[in-house]
């Protein structure tokens, strides 16, 4: 038997005029922290291919491990096969080098939040937006993860700020698929329409949002956080009773306590003490509990220890040390 | 009159021309990874000749678009010009209460169509697009939709209602339709003319099994029960479906490993069967590698898959009142004689009687493997659902 002929298949369509590209054949996200990780593994497995961008190949490693482990989990919990997981893993690359998302057609930045001050570098963000900028081309979209007034500041030194637009991935459950999508000033009617097609892709519901501190998930969660935290300090009740109270009177799947863990201490103080420069209202202070735990470094699930303690990700008891 | 035969999955596309004056097939290929990294399109050429056309496949009507380019190409084309195709059939997996028979689609169709997508939210939609895909490419040919389900559709109430509330019959039309149909109707036909018996006059089971798989019992040339149900999950234990399974597990299931439907779903439809048992694969030959091996639960997954096979025989033999043709199709029925011999065991009782030796070894192809003196025979028949959507293509545009 002769061998087996390849060749391109392109000689042999009908016209031309269909072979567009399609809309989001490859994403690129930049830092690849928990948010990063996260949307890195929901683009890739809803099929789409994604290169993220790394200080360090050993953060590449250890974020390629992360999103492994993430998956492993998924598997144990029967969400996935071993067979999808390779697939979904084959469609995942780093790079240390912004030159790798040259092809990408929708870049999110991602940089991560400081580890000790909870807030992420409005100057390195600048920066990451001017990197990408340099290598996509013009037509692609540069997406920020955020939930600060920050859209239309990072878009502002481009050349293409019609292409900049906003948006939050929340992290509180996994079936919390719920995009909030944020328009800038110079965001376009059309970027805006792709984004929301994006979030369709990988099957996320959206909501619109105007550019606002907190926007509208953190804005709500932090008063109920506060307030829960202020009947913890007089004593009202227990954090577990509270928490129990959320969770089955108000129909959550965690308690307030606990998605603060989820979260993380450090990000949550930080974007109080940013709705607070905001608006001006002291309800927005963060409960002195909260500055406790932040200072103690007691930053939740992450570290953890927060308002309860955690082995393997898994809360098994109040912590007492509050 | 040239006939152009798609089956349109998720990220594939299967196609077959066929020149039905002559009965001929004349070109057949399939697209594969539509959408994805490394799509291509495969086609074998009547001299053997296997080529492989490597490229971005990103959509189905891209993917039809080449299937298009390619057998009207001088290198590895078969037909001049597009105006020589004279109709389009299409595989269309779920047909719901809907669909009886195949039909000529038009804009009332398609429309029918799409509210089934409901029942078959994977396999419909590319079914559909490769529909809109030829409306828009070549809209004067017309196309024949032939439905899974529609073979299926003649099952007394008793036999497709499920003792569930019946208000979620009305609500959802929660019932058994049962899936495989185009290739039930064509092995049933088929094996009575091969065996020269009149199609209308016998109780026949087919046993359509592969790594999918389902059972139907057919009476007087019309399917009576079959095993898969409103979905492809019940039934026969299969590569990676369970089957029948007590409906109360799955609560169960739910509650202990703090699971929601997506997950259970995930657990019936690709953990279990074969491969669930077994560790090993959901592929039989892997499986019969293992059991040579002397691996126990290969083994134990190789025993539940034929014992299951032998069940619902028992009980369509009672359906039916009695058999006159068994047939064995689809990958497993077809090439795995072990099965086949596994199956049959000790059914002499009720007139199923192997002959062994011309049963051993046989692979793919049309052959009485049953005993001379046999009351029931048993046949192998290789499945061809596209050239049945093609007869029936023809069959209706001649109408």
């Amino acid at each position: 038997m002769a061998e087996t002929i390849i060749e391109p298949i392109e000689n042999f369509g009908l016209s031309d005029k269909d072979r567009k590209k399609s809309l989001f054949s490859k994403i690129g996200v930049v830092g690849c922290g928990k948010d990063g990780r996260n949307i890195v593994r929901l683009t890739a497995s809803a099929g789409l291919e994604v290169t993220f961008i790394e200080i360090s190949q050993e953060k590449i490693d250890y974020a390629l491990d992360k999103i492994s482990t993430d998956l492993d989990t998924k598997i144990e919990g029967w969400g996935l096969t071993p067979g999808e997981k390779r697939m979904v893993m084959g469609r995942i690359k780093g790079s240390t080098d912004f030159a790798a998302l040259k092809n990408c057609d929708f870049v999110i930045e991602c940089v991560r939040y400081d580890e000790s001050t909870g807030e992420r570098s409005t100057p390195q963000r600048k920066e990451a937006f001017k990197n990408i900028e340099n290598v996509v081309s013009p037509k692609a979209i540069i997406a920020t993860n955020a939930t600060t007034v920050i859209i239309s500041e990072l878009a502002s030194e481009l050349q293409h700020k019609d292409r900049c637009v906003s948006m939050h991935f929340p992290v509180a459950h996994a079936e919390a698929k719920l995009l909030e999508v944020v328009k800038g000033i110079y965001t376009s009617e059309e970027v805006y329409q792709q984004v929301l097609l994006f979030a369709k892709l990988i099957k996320y519901d959206t909501i619109e949002v105007h550019e606002s501190s907190g926007l509208v998930s953190l804005r709500l969660l932090v008063i109920i956080l506060n307030e829960a935290c202020q009947m913890m300090m007089e004593n009202v009740a227990a954090m577990e009773s509270i928490d129990k109270m959320f969770e089955v009177v108000y129909g959550m799947r965690l308690g307030i306590f606990q998605m603060a863990d989820i979260v993380g201490i450090e990000k949550i103080v930080s974007l109080m003490e940013d709705m607070f420069d905001e608006y001006g209202d002291k309800k927005y202070k963060p409960s002195p509990v909260l500055w406790r735990l932040y200072r103690t470094k007691q930053l939740g699930v992450s570290s953890g220890k927060g308002f309860f303690i955690y082995e393997n990700g898994k809360p098994v008891r109040a912590n007492i040390f509050i | 009159m040239k006939i152009l035969v798609l089956n349109c999955g998720s990220s594939s596309i299967k196609y077959k021309l066929f020149a039905m004056d002559k009965g001929e097939e004349l070109a057949q290929g399939a697209i594969e990874k539509i959408g994805l990294k490394g799509s291509f399109l495969k086609l074998s050429m009547p001299n053997g000749q296997k080529v492989i056309l490597e490229g971005e496949i990103l959509e189905h009507k891209i993917g039809i678009e080449y299937i298009l380019g390619v057998i009207t190409s001088k290198k590895y084309g078969c037909i001049e010009s597009l105006d020589e195709i004279g109709a389009v059939g299409h595989r269309v997996v779920h047909g719901g209460e809907k669909f009886n028979s195949s039909v000529l689609i038009d804009a009332e169709v398609i429309k029918k169509m799409e509210e089934c997508i409901d029942l078959a939210p994977l396999h419909n939609p590319p079914n559909l697009n490769g529909i809109y895909a030829i409306s828009e490419l070549i809209p004067n040919v017309p196309q024949v939709g032939v439905f899974d389900t529609a073979f299926h559709q003649t099952m007394p109430e008793h036999a497709y209602m499920y003792g569930l509330p019946y208000s979620l019959y009305e609500k959802y039309s929660i019932r058994r339709y049962g899936f495989h149909g185009t290739s039930h109707r064509y092995v049933s036909r088929r094996a009575c003319e091969f065996l020269n018996i009149p199609y209308e006059e016998q109780k026949i089971i087919t046993a359509h099994i592969g790594n999918g798989g389902s059972i139907a019992a057919i009476k007087d040339g019309v399917s009576i029960d079959t095993s898969m149900g409103m979905t492809p999950v019940e039934g026969l234990l299969m590569g990676t479906r369970c089957g029948d399974v007590d409906a109360g597990i799955l609560s169960y299931i739910m509650e202990k490993e703090n699971i929601g439907p997506q997950a259970i779903s995930t657990i019936v439809n690709k953990y279990s069967g074969v491969i669930g048992i077994s560790g090993v694969s959901s592929d039989m030959r892997e499986i019969e590698d293992a059991i040579a091996a002397g691996h126990q639960r290969a083994t134990l997954a190789m025993k539940m898959y034929d014992y299951r096979i032998k069940k619902y025989i028992g009980s369509y033999a009672a359906a039916l009142g009695g058999l006159d043709v068994l047939v064995f199709t689809g990958g497993v029925g077809e090439n795995q004689f072990s099965t086949r011999q596994a199956v049959c065991e000790n059914m002499e009782y009720m007139g199923i009687k192997l002959d062994k030796e011309v049963n051993w070894g046989m692979r793919g192809k049309e052959k009485i493997i049953s005993a001379p003196d046999s009351k029931v025979k048993v046949v192998v028949i290789p499945t061809d659902e596209e050239f049945m959507i093609a007869s029936d293509t023809k069959d209706i545009l001649g109408k």
